[in-house]
């Protein structure tokens, strides 16, 4: 019986002392964890329009420098009117404004897609004639490394610029992966609302597609705004 | 006594290549297999490991005296589990880029063989010091085999060491082709299968 109350002890004591550990960590770390979140949000945005190139190591304070001078925090509600902050309700969305000169340049929107194996989270920046693309990054996302991981790569990212979220007619169309190189696989007039797949990630390419395809959607009349030029 | 004779010694070194954990014992493949596509991760793996091997090997043995028989394997695994969770809570606090790389991998070190074989067969019946030498030992012999892996895999697979780019261009120009199969899993095992081969050949010749 004594052998029994003695392993009961032990299991008490270890998983008191090995509680309070990580309640001491989590906590006593949190607050950096935080700001490398945020940090690493602040430096896609960045990224989506093309004030940060990716690749070179940047100061916290190049970051966060470029960043209080360029963007802006605005919500929008569902027929793409701007709303004050206090006032925003829970269908109201999130856009990042890139100004320069007092002028918007383009309007960034937050992404939240399912991908294959979890949630795919990041960027996408929209020129301020509400259909050209201008980037497209990712922050979080949990594809098999070198295959469906290749999104958070530069060479997949990069083809987004300069695409549009309109066909010919000026039809909203979103964008969308192909299956494979866009050059071989698509027909030429809508060459322009696609781009590279990834070999081995269909998948994911589908999941990511659609993704965009429903929170493009989403903002389309705050674009819309754009393209009336109702929005300066 | 020569250096090379005492246990201390042995404890240390062996498992850096002969007892090899991974070409020797065939432990912690899982792993070995996921984080080696790149060096840099392959590297701050092997570091994580060995440290979180270092320390349960510790702790455990400090605990060896008092440790119930019947729930022993769970204590080891709240013991690692603490760790690891430790060890993943710095990672992202101050190497945040890196921790994003290896995801989901720094969580699966709890259930790498090799710490809990370890902490079984060696740091359950040994003092504390040897305990430690014995884990940061297999942990470089992980790390060892790891980063082999990492450096075959990454130049035949992207044509790069630690990220630069060694093959140039007109190598590529000329028709030259990363090999697709070294940045996929069975490169792995090609690679892994190479080394075990290596070892176990030239530890034959030795005795």
């Amino acid at each position: 019986m004594s052998n029994y109350i003695k392993s009961f002890l032990f299991a008490a004591v270890l998983s008191l002392v090995c509680g309070s550990l990580l309640t001491l960590a989590s906590t006593g770390l949190k607050e950096y964890q935080l700001e490398n979140i945020e940090l690493d949000k602040h430096k896609n945005i960045l990224k989506s329009v093309g004030l940060l190139n990716g690749e070179d190591a940047v100061s916290q304070e190049t970051v966060e420098q470029l960043y209080s001078e360029n963007i802006g925090q605005i919500w929008i509600n569902v027929d793409g009117k701007i709303v004050p902050e206090q006032r925003k309700g829970k269908n109201d969305l999130q856009v990042y404004l890139f100004s320069q000169q007092g002028k918007i340049q383009a309007y960034i929107i937050p992404i939240h897609s399912r991908g294959l194996w979890g949630k795919i989270s990041g960027y996408m920046a929209i020129k301020n004639d509400g259909a050209t693309i201008s980037g497209f990054t990712v922050y979080s996302h949990q594809e098999t490394p070198g295959l469906g991981g290749e999104i958070e790569k530069k060479w997949f990212q990069k083809n987004f610029q300069g695409k549009k979220i309109l066909d010919d007619q000026g039809n909203f169309v979103a964008i969308a992966i192909a299956k494979g190189s866009v050059k071989e696989r698509i027909p030429e007039s809508r060459q322009k609302n696609f781009v590279d797949g990834i070999s081995g990630a269909s998948m994911t390419g589908k999941f990511l597609s659609a993704g965009l395809k429903q929170t493009l959607t989403e903002y389309e009349p705050f674009s819309e705004r754009f393209r009336k030029n109702e929005i300066k | 006594m020569k250096i090379t004779k005492t246990k201390a010694f042995n404890v240390f070194f062996k498992p850096i290549w002969e007892s090899n954990p991974i070409s020797g014992q065939i432990l912690g493949i899982c792993s070995a297999l996921a984080v080696t596509v790149q060096l840099k991760t392959a590297v701050v793996m092997g570091l994580a490991l060995t440290l979180v091997l270092a320390f349960s090997n510790l702790s455990i043995s400090l605990m060896r005296k008092f440790i119930p028989r019947n729930i022993r394997i769970i204590i080891e695994l709240t013991v690692i589990a603490t760790l690891v969770i430790l060890t993943d809570q710095v990672l992202k606090a101050f190497l945040y880029d890196i921790s994003k790389q290896l995801s989901i991998f720094v969580g699966l070190i709890i259930t790498n063989c090799i710490i809990l074989g370890r902490a079984e067969t060696y740091a359950l019946g040994n003092p504390p010091f040897l305990s430690l030498l014995d884990g940061i030992g297999n942990g470089l012999g992980y790390s060892q085999i790891l980063i082999t892996v990492a450096v075959i895999r990454e130049f035949f697979g992207a044509g790069k060491f630690f990220g630069f780019q060694v093959i140039p261009d007109t190598f590529y120009a000329a028709g030259y082709e990363n090999m697709g199969l070294m940045v996929l899993a069975p490169g792995a095992f090609i690679a892994i299968g190479l080394i075990v081969w290596l070892q176990k050949t030239v530890s034959k010749e030795k005795t």
